[in-house]
């Protein structure tokens, strides 16, 4: 990045790192709603707002580093993130419709 | 020439740091809203706006070649995805949910046209007494 021109590498270094700082505070924070967050959906939803982040470090990092493939990275992780969340919701309705389910079978025995 | 190569680091700058605030918005919103339903959409400003912003600041930044074109296609992807996984989880809140009445209320656009007519009303008499 900004090869020849007397401080504009130093800019783009920067302005990288400072962007990854931020990016890995708002990951952390992140972190915290999924912990605190009452219900699984909140769950759910923070790590998939955790995925997008990371997507953004890796396509910084991909310039950064003047790694191209680094971008494949990323396009997989995307992908990756949306199957996860699909399971997880697939997986959570199953189970609870289970669970209903058989709850509503011992009541009518009774 | 130098000049050229500063302004694109400039525009390419203001574009990361506007995705990177939608982020901080995103979190400010997901932090303060009380339920699932609504903290949704916050997320979801982060899924398409946020990432956009980032990613076609980094695309500016990198000029056009390859790993323009897959930066691209991430975002392209997240328009489809973003809509599809939160429609997903919502669906998974509403038929989880043990105690509805306590979050939300189930309208129909009839329910929803009356309620609004009746509040138009209400607003037009307020604004007669003053």
């Amino acid at each position: 990045m900004g090869n020849g021109i007397p401080g504009l590498g130093q800019a783009y270094h920067v302005l990288f790192v400072a962007a990854l700082i931020f990016l890995a505070a708002m990951v952390v924070l992140c972190l915290i709603r999924a912990i605190i967050g009452p219900r699984i959906a909140d769950r759910i939803v923070a790590v998939n707002m955790m995925g997008t982040m990371v997507m953004v470090i890796i396509a910084i990092l991909a310039l950064m580093l003047q790694e191209g493939y680094l971008a494949d990275v990323c396009l997989i992780y995307a992908m990756i993130s949306f199957l996860a969340v699909i399971v997880l919701t697939k997986v959570y309705m199953g189970v609870y419709l289970e669970k209903k389910e058989k709850e509503e079978k011992a009541h009518g025995s009774n | 020439m130098a000049a050229i190569e500063w302004i694109r680091f400039l525009i390419g700058a203001l574009l990361l740091l506007s995705g990177l605030a939608i982020f901080a918005i995103e979190m400010v919103g997901v932090f303060r809203f009380k339920y699932v339903l609504n903290r949704m959409h916050a997320a979801a400003m982060g899924d398409t706006l946020g990432i956009g912003f980032s990613l076609v600041g980094l695309i500016v930044m990198n000029g056009l070649n390859f790993t323009s074109l897959k930066l691209f296609f991430v975002i392209v992807f997240l328009w489809f995805s973003s809509p599809t996984s939160s429609h997903l989880i919502a669906r998974l809140e509403v038929t989880t949910d043990e105690e509805p009445k306590k979050h939300y209320r189930r309208m129909t656009i009839d329910e929803v046209e009356k309620e609004m007519a009746a509040r138009n009303e209400n607003e037009t008499e307020e604004m007669g007494e003053e």
